[in-house]
């Protein structure tokens, strides 16, 4: 018993001189806790699909986006410069940062005059431990088009309304590649043919590949399970599809893209994409993200007494 | 008695061991001024281990517990600067030049040769700081620099005037004596 004891003892006087390493080490480890995996996405758009990335608490990010016309097809070529005198969609938005994890959205597009309202809400976020594998947001928007008509097409006020409700699940594999899948929904209050399914179910898929810290490729694509588009005898519709890059240069996300959607907002490019790839109807596109900061943290009293 | 005697023995002999000075909340500022915005940030969360036998000192500062002012510069530092998911740790392993005498309250000047690890590049250093002890603790300040290119850090043309290439960093840490030694 005594021996064992002046071993243990021995050894612990032993171990004692070389613990300065082992200390730090064990007090680092012990210091590490799960967080959440940051910048799984640059910005809250991509081409098509909105990102589980949230607009931070305070912050307000500032959208424009740009789709112009066909490049090739009919009404492309050089009569109309390759689309660039035509332009298919604008878009102009702002979003807002509630709390981390809650966004409020405003926008206005060209396409259809549509007006959207939204909530984006972050319910899970990965964590560097993989305890959660992916994060989850769940977007809930509603689309309004107040324009004037002659017809009798919005005789029912409400059939102006149209409601998109999708949940984003993303992961960040590695620091350069993302993937996103988004099942969504699309309620439409009116249909221009009776045959047309109101309430659309569709899947967006997209990546984020980075070549550089702050230059990436994107590809986006939605596909919609409609049969009345897949078995369309006067109109031929294609799932939208987007590629592009990606250009972050601190506050600002630039995003250039072909994509054959003539429209930006999800109310818009899913029930009405009749542009295809192959009959050079893509267009280029961009979007630019500025993001503006309005509340600022204190971090350290003493170096704002040197200013 | 068996049992006493072992307990006497323990006792005696992490006695005889001067105990091992920790700090788990070392507080390090980083701060650089810039034309249009200053970077400014401040992390709580380092620990350090100080030898007070051997003139040991090590620090160790998780690189995404600096909060900054604009949690978008937080996410930039952390995901294009300094790849903190690559290099999670900045750390620093050195040794005081100086004898102190640990038992006399008082100031004392010291250097501290070692090397310091950001962004995965290690960089040989003599750093210098004070170390200040009363009857209850001891504490460690010191102020120094750190150039962004010494450990790789690149800066791209486009941003560069919101970034300037040297970093002014302060630390703080107060220790108390550790008796595990796990």
């Amino acid at each position: 018993m005594k021996t064992k004891l002046l071993i243990a003892l021995c050894f612990f006087c032993y171990t004692a001189k070389a613990q300065t390493d082992s200390l730090l080490a064990t007090m680092e480890n012990s210091e590490t806790k799960t967080e959440p995996v940051t910048a799984t996405f640059k910005s809250s758009h991509l081409i098509l699909s909105q990102t589980t990335a949230m607009v931070k608490k305070y912050n307000l990010d500032f959208q424009v986006g740009h789709r112009f016309g066909d490049i090739g097809g009919v009404d492309g070529g050089s009569k109309t410069f390759w689309g660039f005198d035509n332009s298919s969609d604008i878009y102009i938005g702002f979003e807002y940062g509630i709390t981390d994890r809650l966004n409020i959205g405003f926008g206005r597009s060209k396409y259809e005059q549509l007006l959207d309202l939204q909530l984006k809400y972050a319910a899970l976020r990965q964590t560097t431990d993989d305890k959660i594998p992916l994060s989850m947001s769940l977007i809930a928007k509603t689309g309004f088009t107040p324009y004037e008509v002659t017809t009798d097409v919005f005789d029912n006020y409400a059939d102006r309304f149209s409601y998109f409700v999708e949940v984003l699940l993303a992961r960040k594999f590695s620091p350069r590649f993302s993937l996103q899948l988004s099942p969504n929904v699309l309620f439409r209050n009116v249909t221009l043919s009776p045959d047309d399914e109101k309430t659309l179910f569709s899947l967006g898929g997209a990546f984020r590949y980075k070549f550089t810290k702050r230059f990436g490729v994107v590809v986006d694509y939605n596909h919609v399970f409609s049969q009345y588009r897949k078995n369309n005898p006067n109109t031929n519709y294609y799932d939208p599809l987007g590629i592009g890059i990606e250009i972050e240069t601190g506050g600002h996300v630039f995003t250039m893209n072909f994509v054959n959607a003539p429209a930006i907002v999800e109310n818009n490019f899913i029930p009405n994409s009749t542009s295809s790839w192959l009959d050079g109807e893509f267009r280029f596109g961009f979007t630019i993200s500025r993001m503006f900061t309005f509340h600022r943290t204190k971090t350290n009293p003493s170096n704002y007494e040197k200013r | 008695m068996k049992h006493f005697i072992a307990i006497l023995f323990c006792f005696v002999f992490t006695q005889s061991q001067p105990p091992l000075y920790t700090c788990r909340s070392v507080t390090t500022t980083i701060f650089s001024e810039a034309p249009l915005e200053n970077i400014d940030a401040t992390s709580t969360k380092g620990v350090s281990v100080l030898n007070p036998a051997t003139g040991e000192l090590q620090f160790s500062i998780p690189i995404n517990s600096y909060q900054f002012q604009k949690s978008l510069m937080q996410e930039h530092f952390n995901e294009n600067y300094m790849e903190s998911d690559k290099f999670p740790f900045a750390r620093f392993k050195g040794k005081i030049n100086e004898k102190i005498d640990w038992k006399t309250p008082g100031n004392y000047q010291v250097t501290v040769n070692g090397d310091l690890e950001v962004h995965g590049v290690k960089q040989a250093r003599s750093i210098n700081g004070t170390v200040s002890i009363t009857n209850s603790s001891v504490t460690v300040q010191s102020k120094f620099t750190v150039l962004c290119k010494d450990h790789h850090i690149d800066i791209p043309k486009i941003v560069f005037k919101n970034i300037a290439e040297s970093i002014q960093v302060t630390v703080k840490a107060n220790y108390t004596p550790s008796t595990a030694s796990k």
